[in-house]
């Protein structure tokens, strides 16, 4: 399937774009850098390709449907969100430094989803409704948001210790400034929340047209509540009581852990509705 | 402070409990770690699955902590309206005073103000207080908003602010919550949750009620007229369907053949394609015709029961092969009739005028197995689920005015310098996204100064 190739140069784009990232952030290189930039338009150009040209082949094959319906394509799908909210990310603060500790998230998924059936299969019963449209992308893009801010949660810990025994060399001392980070952190978290609350009520809605209940505590309604809860806790912290810095972003990476469990860990230790880890 | 606090009488203790955001945050990661347990030990299974997991003492204790139906326990329940007591006593605290300051915004600039306001510049105009007044308030309103003017005689003042919605935003998305906790209420209250089997052609009026012995008497009844299954290619499935009718009085009042995804309403009752499966064994059907080819009608045979032919004898479907000898499907027959010895013989489904050799005055035709299907439905009525959508629209608009708006203030005062001069100073705040704000007064600091140049 061409689709499938197309997946596989992103693979090794986005693994080119993180080893660049990597390498010019120790040689404190702009050009590298920059390298790196276009090569994450270019995965995100390959990817977007292969998403459509997936899509397409499924109705070659008389399936026709979007492809977010199993591990393979959920995954491939949140990486392509990933590399887009990361592009999207860079642009604003003018700083690629990110790209270092976000692309590789994009890379291991990646690399992941390779590992799984990547064949088109039919759509069972209970996926072939028009919610599953808005639900997977709401959350999805909730869930790239997350990553991000994660991502930029390490670089702030990182950065922060390097601040505190007032030293600036080395590659920690090419990050952007705690402030920054600090900011990116939450900035990201802003938009990942409502696209996740989004992706909670379309999801519940659904349920609603496809079983008769709205909530049924499933284990991934439950755990998708959790990563809500604790980013609501973080959203209160931050702007009510001021949590800045160390334990904002320590929050912020344990609310990415609750979204990997949610999006991945459910499927594959926890049984329940959500059937793609199965396949 | 510390004796302050002790001070206090109880009733003031309690409501600073209830109001601080610090109780908010810790129920929302005691509610988030809590939930986690129930994820990992399975709900609302039968004991003996549990025994089989836990030894006797870990599922006593279990039992009493009622994990196996935590979200429903008394002490998750409590931790809700705990949550609950808690969202609504901050925003009866805090909305007040959010109200006061937006009907009464500071629309002077004074110097204890100035102070606090991080974003301000300030310079000297040679010229009159109005014509400067005028200026401003006309370049306020084209690169910001249209100001208020404050004419202290000696000192003017213009305010300005958009995007006021944002302070409402908490309140909007705290309401929500609320309002979906009473579509849960009224959800749980009045509606009920039931599952049925019903065989094809078969009607029900009443569902059991899941999670208990009772039943729920619908109203009107519910026939299944027909299943049926669609594959793809490969077998996977494509489509489970259910032709059903709704018969109220006894007419039929609505027909709808419902899928997953698709279910059938009516009067509140929603009914949804859950599962299927094959009622009783396979029957199979021959078609009876007499020898001149009259047709007679078709008899089902259930396997190995006698059915009776007037005028004929008993007929006794008693083996089935799928491919025999080669000739396809076939259906083994016993016939008995009054004072003769039994006769049996083979019906192939593939030819149907093979039985005419017999020679009998009925001639029996195989027109393959067929098997009664039933089909299993969920079946609800939620009267509060309108509200829970209304909470979540409300929850949905809450967020993004809370996250995305940002109420942002601008003021300019003017006074008469020393020197004879007009002096100004431009100040602003905005409640979020500070970094996007301070872009936004600079330009709004160039519109300004540019104004009369």
């Amino acid at each position: 399937m061409s689709n499938v190739i197309l997946f596989n140069l992103t693979t090794v784009l986005f693994g080119v774009a993180s080893a660049l990232y990597l390498v010019a952030l120790y040689a404190n290189n702009e050009k590298i850098s920059a390298f790196g930039s276009w090569v994450c338009i270019l995965a995100a150009v390959v990817s977007t390709a292969a998403l459509g040209v997936r899509w397409y082949e499924s109705y070659q094959m008389g399936i026709g449907r979007i492809p977010v319906t199993n591990l393979y394509e959920s995954l491939v799908f949140f990486a392509w969100s990933v590399n887009l909210f990361y592009l999207v990310v860079e642009k604003k603060y003018g700083s690629r430094t990110f790209g270092a500790f976000v692309m590789p998230i994009a890379f291991a998924t990646m690399l992941f989803a390779v590992y799984n059936d990547s064949s088109i299969q039919p759509l069972v019963p209970a996926l072939q409704s028009y919610w599953l449209h808005a639900h997977v992308i709401t959350c999805f893009v909730g869930y790239a948001g997350f990553a991000v801010s994660a991502g930029a949660a390490v670089m702030y810990l990182l950065k922060a210790r390097q601040e505190a025994s007032h030293v600036s060399e080395g590659v920690v001392g090419l990050l952007p400034a705690c402030k920054t980070l600090d900011d990116l952190v939450y900035r990201t978290i802003i938009w990942g929340f409502p696209f996740l609350t989004a992706g909670i009520i379309t999801g519940a809605a659904w349920a609603n047209y496809a079983w008769g209940t709205y909530w049924s505590w499933d284990p991934k309604e439950t755990w998708s509540l959790i990563v809500w809860l604790v980013y609501a806790a973080f959203l209160h912290a931050r702007i009510t009581r001021g949590w800045h810095g160390k334990r904002a972003a320590v929050l912020s990476i344990a609310g990415f852990l609750a979204t990997v469990m949610c999006y991945l860990g459910v499927n594959l230790v926890l049984s329940g509705l959500h059937s793609y880890g199965g396949g | 402070m510390a004796d302050e606090k002790r001070t206090l009488p109880p009733i003031d203790r309690v409501w600073n409990f209830f109001i601080s955001v610090k109780l908010a945050i810790i129920t929302l990661i005691i509610l988030s770690v809590t939930s986690i347990i129930g994820t990992i030990i399975e709900q609302n299974q039968p004991p003996e699955k549990y025994h089989q997991i836990y030894e006797d003492w870990a599922f006593a204790l279990m039992d009493r902590l009622t994990l196996f139906d935590m979200y429903h326990s008394w002490w998750f329940l409590l931790l809700l309206v705990l949550f609950t007591v808690n969202l609504s006593c901050c925003t009866l605290d805090r909305f007040p005073k959010m109200w006061k300051v937006v009907r009464n915004p500071r629309t002077k600039l004074d110097e204890n103000l100035e102070k606090t306001l991080s974003l301000a510049d300030r310079w000297k105009k040679k010229g009159t207080l109005q014509d400067w007044t005028a200026k401003y308030s006309a370049a306020l309103s084209s690169s910001f908003a249209k100001p208020m003017v404050t004419d202290e005689g000696n000192e003017v003042h213009l305010y300005a602010e958009t995007g006021v919605a944002s302070r409402f935003g908490v309140y909007v998305t705290h309401l929500s919550i609320i309002i979906i906790f009473i579509g849960a209420i009224l959800g749980n209250v009045f509606g009920f949750k039931g599952f049925v089997n019903i065989p094809e052609g078969e009607a029900v009026a009443e569902v059991p009620v899941r999670g208990g012995d009772q039943t729920q008497d619908l109203g009107f009844s519910i026939r299944c007229n027909a299943f049926s299954l669609e594959t793809y290619p490969s077998g996977q499935p494509k489509a489970y369907k259910s032709d059903l009718s709704v018969i109220e009085g006894g007419r039929e009042v609505l027909r709808k053949t419902i899928v997953v995804n698709d279910p059938l309403q009516y009067k509140g009752i929603w009914f949804y394609q859950s599962s299927y499966g094959q009622a009783g064994g396979a029957t199979a059907q021959v078609a009876v015709a007499r020898k001149d080819g009259t047709p007679m009608g078709s008899l089902a045979l259930a396997a190995n029961e006698d059915v009776r032919v007037d005028g004929y004898g008993i007929v006794r479907g008693v083996n089935y092969d799928q491919d025999l000898q080669g000739n396809g499907p076939a259906l083994q027959v016993v016939v008995e009739k009054p004072g003769q010895p039994a006769a049996s013989f083979w019906l192939y489904q593939g030819r149907p005028d093979l039985d005419r050799q017999r020679n009998d005055s009925l001639v029996f035709s195989f027109g393959g197995l067929a098997s009664k299907m039933y089909t299993g439905l969920q079946v609800a009525k939620d009267p509060g689920v309108n509200i829970v959508w209304l909470g979540c629209a409300l929850m949905t608009i809450g967020i993004i005015m809370a996250f995305f708006l940002s109420h942002q203030r601008v003021w300019v005062r003017l006074s008469p310098a020393q020197d004879g001069r007009v002096e100004v100073v431009l100040a602003g705040s905005a409640s979020r996204n500070r970094l996007a704000f301070e872009k936004r007064f600079e330009k709004i600091q160039t519109g300004v100064k540019a104004a009369g140049q």
